[in-house]
């Protein structure tokens, strides 16, 4: 009883001293303009990203350049057809001068056997836009198909509707539910998987901060008399971690009214077009998400808390946190691996390990890669980690406590373990 | 209960260096209980097992009423720690508050001691102040109210002079005072003789590990007064001259010697063994001589700790190191 009111006493002190930081409530209320970017910089690529460029199109057949440049218009390009029926050396030598004097920003040559093969060709600044090369590639995709459709005799009508695109979409199912939201899900649930990473990175550090600044501040003698290591280290996790969900809360919230009001705010910075929709997601995937969420933030504080009571000084956490960065950078990798084959052993048994499940199995579940049962044991194996690392961490404490400037080996953190 | 403090045998080695080595002592209620000894002597390595910082390899810790330490006895005990240390960016008041709190007082309270405390230490306008705001000799005072907030029964001090200044070495005096006359108990430890013999009731001297000494201060000085250390003085050189005889007889007198600096006596004599003040004063008035001054000398703290610790007292202080 004692030693919970001793954490919340600890936790309470830890949360008040970082949420009243300057640099907790400025990151708290910067967090959102980058958010707003978030939502405006893709809608500005995408609206605009090759509206207005400067085209010449460079035709030998003669057909093709009329409904190109008519075409390309429509996608609110500038383009222009070059006298020139001939792509000789001279053509090719203007037209790259013209780009060198930024006149243009490429030009389309068209050979005389387009129509049968002939490689088109488009050369340009622009032209490692991702944007630039599907606008281009559909649009004379398509100019170059009615044309063989015309030349073979077929009627306007018939034409078009042969060049009707055909309604395709792909959903994702494990073959007992239907997948229809799948992709959605799956695309919060890799943003989630990154976010934890950052969360964790962010405030997991603050965690072993905290733990290292006892040391050099010379307190612990004073806490480690007053209060148990184990109540120590689980009111710090629990402290740090709470203003660290504060944080995200109110960035989630800021979010969802930002995704909510994205209209209206791309609106108003003149930019038309359809921002990001909030995706809507099962209730049960939902719960997943932030139970693994919170779960899998704890599991790495609690492993922070650990590598910060080995070190006595903030220059030494460099060395000792890389091995806790290198398995956070190993469950991101694997996002991929699972999301690929999320019902294959290997996602299993990644989901199973709790250095990873909590990055991963959101993820398999969204996919259908993994029954409830499965994520219980995977809960349970996280949770029972989690606490056995707290504790290690405290024992590691409380031994390494007055242990000034020098680091235990391992086999002294064996020792130490098992004092 | 009679007894604030039981320690039986306590033995603490790191690696092959013994810090404490098999010292026992008990620290009766209500009184002031000085640990005292040179550095590197093992005094806060006993005092960090009494709080539960380290374990004891051998040995019996027996706190207040029953109770082993950390635990439930970490709330009767307050503790000064040889290492200062608060958390820098926590407002003083708040961080008096917290270990208030965590030694068992409800929020509330401890929020109106450490407001006392605060004014008590002439510290109330630093209390929204961040505690690395302070000097260090203020933050001393802070951490000594975190060591009294809850009143405990037992206040363990870690050579509480290092770093006060003479004004808040009085203060500091005082508040032990207080501590005693309200029934309840003071252990602290240091080297500086001169301090802790004007708060003392109960000493024990060690060094290097092991205990020399123990007991009341009031006994300790009786006992090293009747080993017969007498500081004489003479009305004129004449009476000088009959004593000087006198007092080479090895019969009464093992040794003589200077006076101390700064005494006004002529000498100093030990007594032979067998001999008592009585019978050398009457040989002195027999030979005829003038005796100004005749003084069983009651040895300061400082005497019986030198003569204790002897050479041992300039022991390098080695750091301990658990491996």
């Amino acid at each position: 009883m004692r030693d919970f009111r001793d954490m919340f006493v600890i936790a309470r002190r830890e949360f008040l001293e970082r949420v009243r930081s300057r640099w907790f409530v400025a990151i708290t209320l910067l967090g959102p303009i980058g958010m707003v970017a978030m939502v405006l910089i893709p809608a500005l690529i995408a609206g605009r990203g090759a509206e207005g460029a400067k085209v010449e199109i460079v035709d030998q057949t003669g057909v093709i350049a009329q409904p190109l440049a008519a075409k390309l218009e429509e996608a609110k390009w500038k383009p222009a057809i070059h006298p020139a029926s001939t792509a000789d050396d001279a053509t090719y030598r203007t037209e790259m001068g013209r780009i060198r004097d930024n006149k243009i920003n490429g030009f389309i040559t068209i050979p005389r056997d387009a129509l049968d093969g002939g490689q088109i060709v488009y050369r340009g600044d622009n032209a490692s836009s991702q944007v630039v090369q599907v606008t281009l590639h559909q649009i004379v995709g398509l100019v170059v198909q009615a044309e063989r459709g015309k030349r073979a005799g077929i009627p306007d009508a018939k034409l078009a509707e042969l060049l009707r695109p055909p309604n395709f979409e792909a959903q994702h199912t494990n073959g007992e539910t239907e997948g229809a939201s799948g992709m959605a899900s799956f695309v919060i649930a890799y943003m989630l998987a990154f976010i934890l990473y950052m969360v964790i990175t962010l405030y997991g550090v603050a965690v072993m901060r905290s733990v290292v600044q006892e040391k050099t501040s010379r307190v612990m003698e004073l806490m480690v008399a007053t209060v148990k290591p184990r109540s120590l280290m689980a009111g710090k996790i629990l402290g740090v971690g709470a203003a660290g969900l504060v944080q995200i809360v109110a960035w989630l919230a800021m979010g969802a009214i930002t995704l909510a009001y994205s209209d209206q705010i791309l609106g108003a910075f003149g930019v038309t077009g359809k921002g990001p929709a909030l995706p809507s997601m099962a209730l049960d995937v939902v719960a997943i998400v932030v139970v693994y969420f919170v779960l899998g933030f704890f599991f790495y504080a609690a492993m922070y808390a650990a590598v910060g009571a080995m070190v006595s000084s903030e220059q030494d956490t460099q060395q000792v946190q890389t091995p806790v960065t290198m398995l956070l950078v190993i469950g991101v990798l694997c996002l991929q691996l699972v999301s690929n084959d999320p019902r294959g052993s290997t996602s299993a048994i990644m989901t199973m390990v709790p250095f990873w499940s909590s990055m991963l199995m959101p993820m398999r579940y969204v996919l259908g890669g993994a029954t409830l049962g499965e994520v219980a044991i995977s809960l349970a194996i996280l949770i029972v980690s989690t606490v056995l690392l707290a504790r290690a961490a405290a024992k590691i404490y409380r031994v390494g406590v007055l242990m000034y400037g020098k680091r235990p080996n391992l086999q002294e953190l064996v020792r130490w373990l098992r004092y | 209960m009679t007894h604030a403090l039981i320690v039986r045998g306590l033995v603490k080695a790191f690696g092959n260096h013994v810090a404490v080595d098999d010292i026992s002592f008990e620290v009766p209620r209500g009184v002031v209980y000085g640990i005292l000894g040179p550095n590197g002597a093992g005094k806060s390595t006993t005092l960090r097992m009494i709080n539960d910082i380290y374990a004891p390899d051998a040995g019996e810790i027996v706190v207040l009423d029953g109770m082993k330490p950390g635990g439930e006895a970490a709330q009767k005990i307050g503790y000064l720690p040889e290492e200062r240390g608060l958390y820098p960016k926590m407002a003083v008041g708040e961080m008096i508050e917290f270990i208030g709190e965590l030694r068992g007082l409800s929020r509330a309270l401890a929020r109106r001691r450490a407001g006392t405390w605060l004014d008590r230490l002439g510290l109330a306008q630093w209390a929204k102040n961040k505690v690395q705001d302070l000097s260090k000799g203020m933050q001393q005072k802070v951490q000594f109210a975190t060591a009294l907030i809850h009143e405990p029964e037992l206040v363990i001090l870690d050579e509480p002079w290092s770093g006060l200044d003479p004004i808040n070495a009085e203060v500091l005096r005082e508040v032990v005072g207080e501590i005693r006359a309200s029934g309840r108990t003071v252990l602290f430890s240091t080297h500086q003789m001169e301090q802790a013999e004007k708060i003392v009731d109960h000493v024990c001297i060690i060094a290097r590990g092991k205990k020399l000494l123990d007991g009341a201060l009031k006994d300790i000085k009786r006992r090293e007064a009747a080993d017969g250390l007498i500081s004489l003085g003479f009305a004129d050189t004449a009476s000088q001259a009959t004593a000087d005889q006198l007092l080479a007889d090895r019969a009464l007198v093992a040794d003589k010697r200077p006076p101390r600096a700064g005494d006004v006596a002529d000498c100093e004599v030990k007594l032979a063994e067998g001999v008592t003040s009585q019978q050398l004063l009457a040989a002195l008035v027999t030979a005829g001589a003038s005796v100004r001054r005749f003084e069983v000398v009651v040895p300061t703290l400082h005497q019986i700790f030198v003569d204790r610790v002897g050479a041992s007292a300039t022991v390098a202080e080695r750091r301990p190191e658990a491996s």
